[in-house]
């Protein structure tokens, strides 16, 4: 186990302790602020997932919104075939006379729970092998991921009958969990959602230190060499792809179980790009990074639009622009910054290159070219 | 066959509007490599400039052109200097940039226009139908893909028969050779910025007698314009020609055969398939590598 990964551990221990332990005691175990804190989370989730994929292996998904809002829609089909007799409301309004055989499968929990990660993973895969395959790299892969996000949201929009449309899946029934009938406003649905993001942590940073996740790296550093190494960069892109779309498609799951509907619009550019600025606030180096970027980012929305109702938008914006500009690696750089030089003033002029190298600064991360 | 014929105008209608608004985005990134996610916010700057002078000042659309081009021109010029010249060398990170630079225009404009819809009127002049057989064209329509044309050839002459185009296809080729040549390779960035925002700004202007005049109507055109500029391939300006002409013709023929919507969604599906196998785009210019 090297340094990082044991910085990374520590990380991860604090980060779980403050969500599950901190969080519900500052805020009084309240119900109404805990669900609040608990969509916070479950955006946490997708932020990390394009970490993976964006900081990790250096593919910038622009479209991590359409395998975010397949997640909420499969949650919110089934919760929404829970909530009415025989056909949905706005199949009737749309003259459909029989249930699609699409929603069929979805009156079963266990295959709604694995489809709201396959379904995700599978079409994300289908775009991995279909860019990768032909080594589109860089702007290409933000530009296709791009398109798609925006014909699907059309696609959806479109399909009325099937998908409600506009206006998205509303009147949804609670979740019947075995055993457990799930309160959106109650102490015990936060954990959940809590367990689930530490969880997805726990597999971030393991798949990050993994061989794996080296080897994501180095395609990332130079796609050829890695090539010439004899590793197969399109396989490892692609099942990266995968894992990031399964887990967007989680949080899409939690997200629909929060709002208590799914609507077109966590399809939408702005949504999508609102998850790159997280993840680019937080860090898109590491998962643990992100996922904090998404709570502060949506934290500090939260309380600007109170304070500002006009302007927190705007405050937003700048916030971005400058992180952009001056900590293009985002908070996470910062601190690893501000370590390095505390462990360089302890050292003193004790210099040791093998041990310099081990410390995570010094890993030269952040090559674009 | 009346259908067709109405179609392959409407078709070229689009292609016109896609066109100005693609020409300033190829032409930034071509040169910088800067993909610009606030050229909508500017194409939208253009058509509240133009909104502004109809109301306060009392100029027609096509009057007012010059001045929202130097105004629009002069907010992409600020906006290259205080932000984008850093980021040269991350090309990646502009695209999150100046996606916050719009948002930041975006909330500006919302917050001191408002957010309502704004109307401006059409050019009188332009207002009637040239009617041939059963083909209705809109004289306004006409006239934008007229100027269109007239700024791609304007584009083209600068590029090709201008010193300063000389010196930005230098810094394009090789941008240490053209400093020891005595060009400052900064400036030409800033202007060439800057007139990309101008373009930007008088696709606004044309726009807003056929669009609604809102503070969001950027986000929609950027990701279109975009799509242009990739598919024609980098920087060439008979690229963003040929691909606005191109997927403004299919969207309009497609719509008419299936609806407007999966006639969209069709040609997106054509665009990632064209990308996926020549991601290069169309007209591939062997520039910056």
């Amino acid at each position: 186990m090297n340094s990082r990964f044991f910085y990374d551990l520590i990380a991860l221990a604090l980060f779980s302790a403050v969500i599950i332990l901190g969080v519900p005691a500052l805020m009084g175990y309240d119900g109404f602020e805990l669900n609040t804190f608990a969509r916070y989370l479950s955006l946490a989730i997708v932020s990390m997932a394009l970490a993976l994929s964006w900081g990790t292996a250096g593919l910038l998904n622009l479209g991590q919104a359409a395998t975010f809002g397949m997640g909420s829609y499969v949650m919110a089909m089934h919760l929404k075939l829970r909530a009415s007799d025989g056909l949905p409301d706005f199949m009737g309004w749309n003259n459909v006379e029989k249930l699609p055989a699409v929603w069929v499968p979805f009156e079963s929990l266990s295959f709604t729970l694995l489809a709201g990660l396959l379904v995700p993973a599978a079409v994300g895969g289908l775009i991995a092998i279909f860019m990768f395959r032909a080594r589109i790299a860089g702007v290409f892969v933000a530009v296709i991921t791009l398109a798609f996000l925006v014909a699907f949201q059309l696609l959806v929009i479109e399909q009325q009958g099937l998908t409600g449309g506009q206006n998205g899946l509303t009147g949804l029934a609670p979740l019947t969990l075995p055993g457990w009938t799930v309160d959106t406003y109650s102490v015990s649905f936060y954990y959940l959602v809590a367990g689930c993001l530490t969880v997805a942590l726990a597999l971030g940073v393991y798949l990050s230190h993994s061989k794996f996740g080296l080897i994501l790296r180095a395609i990332r550093e130079d796609a050829d060499r890695t090539r010439f190494f004899g590793y197969n960069v399109a396989t490892y892109q692609t099942v990266i792809f995968c894992i990031s779309a399964a887990l967007a498609g989680w949080a899409g799951m939690l997200y629909a179980l929060v709002l208590e509907f799914a609507s077109p619009t966590y399809m939408g550019v702005s949504f999508s790009l609102a998850i790159v600025i997280w993840c680019a606030v937080g860090g898109r180096e590491s998962v643990l990074a992100a996922a904090a970027g998404a709570i502060i980012v949506n934290v500090l929305e939260g309380r600007l639009s109170d304070v500002f109702v006009e302007g927190w938008h705007m405050l937003l914006g700048i916030v971005f622009v400058l992180v952009v500009m001056f900590m293009p690696r985002g908070i996470y750089g910062v601190i690893v910054d501000v370590v390095r030089r505390l462990n360089e003033a302890r050292r003193g002029g004790r210099e040791n290159a093998a041990e310099e190298a081990l410390l995570p600064a010094t890993i030269q991360t952040n090559r674009e070219r | 066959m009346d259908v067709v014929f109405n179609q392959l105008f409407a078709g070229l209608s689009m292609a016109s509007i896609l066109l100005i608004i693609a020409l300033g985005l190829a032409i930034i990134y071509g040169t910088m490599g800067v993909i610009n996610l606030a050229h909508g916010e500017f194409v939208m700057l253009g058509a509240y400039a133009t909104w502004a002078l109809q109301n306060f000042v009392g100029l027609g659309v096509v009057t007012a052109l010059p001045l929202v081009f130097v105004a629009v021109a002069a907010v992409g010029w600020i906006i290259e200097k205080l932000m984008v010249q850093r980021l040269y060398h991350r090309p990646l990170d502009t695209i999150l940039a100046t996606w916050g630079i719009g948002i930041i225009l975006q909330q500006a404009v919302r917050l001191s226009v408002g957010a309502e819809s704004r109307f401006v009127k059409g050019p009188e002049l332009l207002s009637g139908n040239t009617e041939i057989g059963a083909l209705v064209m809109s004289n306004y329509r006409l006239f934008v893909i007229a100027f269109s044309i007239f700024v791609l050839v304007g584009s083209w002459m600068l590029m090709t028969r201008t010193e300063f185009g000389t010196k930005l296809r230098a810094v394009i080729q090789n941008r240490g050779i053209s400093e020891c040549y005595g060009i400052e390779s900064k400036r030409i960035y800033s202007i060439t910025f800057a007139y990309g925002a101008g373009l930007a700004g008088i696709a606004g202007a044309l726009i807003t007698p056929l669009f609604s005049t809102i503070p969001t109507m950027g986000t929609g055109l950027v990701v279109d314009a975009f799509l242009v500029v990739i598919v024609g391939g980098l920087g060439s300006l008979i690229g963003a020609a040929s691909a606005s002409v191109l997927i403004g013709e299919a969207t309009a023929l497609l719509s008419a055969v299936m609806n407007d919507t999966l006639g969209r969604i069709a040609v997106l599906a054509g665009i990632i398939i064209l990308i996926r196998f020549r991601p290069r785009g169309l007209f591939p210019s062997d520039t910056r590598n």
